[in-house]
């Protein structure tokens, strides 16, 4: 697989734009992102297949990822931050609910995790660098859940 | 026995948010934001405020060490301050970072530092006027420090094995469970970069929170007096070392006990038990 089509198309155009912005653009524009992370929270009437809200040594306050499958298989994510969450997390919230809208929950789980240093970038990794991985690590973790129970369905 | 102050030992050392929303442009003055969160500053900040970053603007980027006295004149430079500004620090996380940066700029001896109590959320919940505005301020020519105060204001591992060995006064302010040596961070935090837990045998454990209320000034002179006099048995005239984990934290109570109760002599060992957690053959307690 080349690293053209390694990542999904949305997610692939978020990268690109990133690469391309240079350190105060990037830093604006990451922030820009952290602003439109409660755009992502579930909206009223919606139904989720699964919920996973929890407070965990890797992030500052409380996340909720919500999934939504559809008819088609593929996932739509909803997430919830609590106030304390950082700027950094809140970014990568929003990046990762629109450029992982789409996909099937084993192409999420498959999804190499080395494109959040091309959008952070290096200035930016610090020593609590883990925390930049730690949305991408939950909406993972939610769709591993969900494809688990599907093979466990399937077997019963 | 020292006598509990019912004030603060130098209480120009703070300002509070009314004192400070009236005195936004005043000139000589400079407010330095300094955060935890690396984005924060972008998100919105105090109006006029410059943004300094305790690792890319304060620290070596080769080294674990501070800036050379070149490199911090010309951080002050380039942010419009000069010998005789007021820098007024605040920031996220209950000041830790100001009072770390408060630190830093203390070590190269710039002496005109206050903070504001209470810190970012504080004045944010408060609803005072925030900007996303970068300032820009004229260039300055801050005059290069001479040296840096490691002798007076900071220790390194070997002083503090002395202080140590001496049973002399060593405050570990990091949270119980660290002390303990159960965790090597913060609960809420990643357990990372860390071998060993426990602490400097003879320290005390008296956690940075103890020092502040809960929306993040700092508790009365005769509260903290109780505290870190009657409680912990510091007093003038003897040297304290106080650490943490990676010496924000350690600034905080650093600040408290220099401006706040006047000691004359603490030190904050900046490298913490991120150094001595890992130092081969370095001494360590576990008890409770």
């Amino acid at each position: 697989m080349t690293e053209t089509n390694m990542y999904p198309p949305k997610l692939e155009k978020i990268i690109h734009l990133f690469e391309s912005l240079p350190e105060t653009e990037r830093r604006e524009t990451l922030v820009s992102y952290a602003d439109n992370a409660r755009k992502q929270e579930p909206r009223p009437g919606e139904k989720f297949v699964l919920e996973d809200v929890r407070k965990d040594e890797e992030c500052a306050d409380t996340v909720g990822v919500y999934l939504q499958v559809d008819d088609e298989g593929k996932a739509h994510f909803r997430m919830t931050l609590g106030p304390e969450v950082q700027t950094l997390t809140r970014a990568m919230t929003a990046i990762l609910c629109k450029g992982l809208d789409g996909r099937t929950p084993q192409e999420v789980l498959e999804l190499p995790g080395d494109f959040v240093t091309r959008i952070v970038g290096t200035e930016l990794v610090r020593v609590r660098s883990q925390t930049i991985y730690y949305v991408l690590t939950r909406i993972k973790g939610i769709c591993k859940v969900y494809l688990d129970r599907q093979r466990m369905a399937e077997v019963a | 026995m020292t006598t509990a102050p019912m004030q603060y030992a130098h209480p120009e050392a703070l300002v509070d948010a009314d004192w400070l929303e009236k005195h936004l442009n005043d000139d000589g003055l400079r407010i330095v934001e300094s955060n935890e969160d690396i984005l924060l500053y972008d998100t919105g900040h105090i109006p006029g405020a410059v943004h300094i970053d305790w690792r890319t603007d304060l620290q070596d980027q080769v080294i674990r060490d501070y800036i050379a006295p070149d490199k911090f004149a010309e951080l002050c430079s380039r942010n419009g301050i000069t010998r005789d500004t007021t820098c007024i620090f605040y920031g996220d996380k209950a000041n830790w970072w100001a009072c770390y940066a408060l630190w830093a700029f203390r070590l190269f001896g710039h002496e005109k530092v206050k903070i504001l109590n209470g810190g970012r959320d504080k004045w944010k919940a408060e609803g005072r006027p925030m900007t996303r505005e970068v300032p820009k301020y004229p260039q300055t020519n801050y005059p290069v420090p001479k040296k840096r105060l490691d002798q007076e204001i900071r220790a390194f591992a070997d002083e503090a094995l002395a202080q140590s060995k001496a049973g002399k006064p060593l405050v570990d302010v990091r949270s119980p469970g660290e002390f303990k040596g159960e965790i090597t961070h913060m609960a809420e935090y990643p357990q990372e970069g860390v071998l060993r837990g426990g602490h400097i045998p003879g320290a005390k454990s008296v956690p940075w929170k103890t020092a502040t209320n809960e929306d993040s000034t700092f508790k009365p002179a005769n509260e903290l007096a109780k505290i870190y006099f009657e409680g912990c048995g510091l007093k003038s005239g003897t040297d304290t070392v106080v650490y943490c984990r990676i010496g924000e934290r350690s600034s905080h109570t650093w600040f408290v006990l220099t401006y706040l109760l006047g000691l004359d002599h603490v030190r904050n060992y900046d490298g913490s038990w991120t150094e001595w957690g890992n130092k081969v053959g370095a001494p360590i307690e576990k008890s409770a």
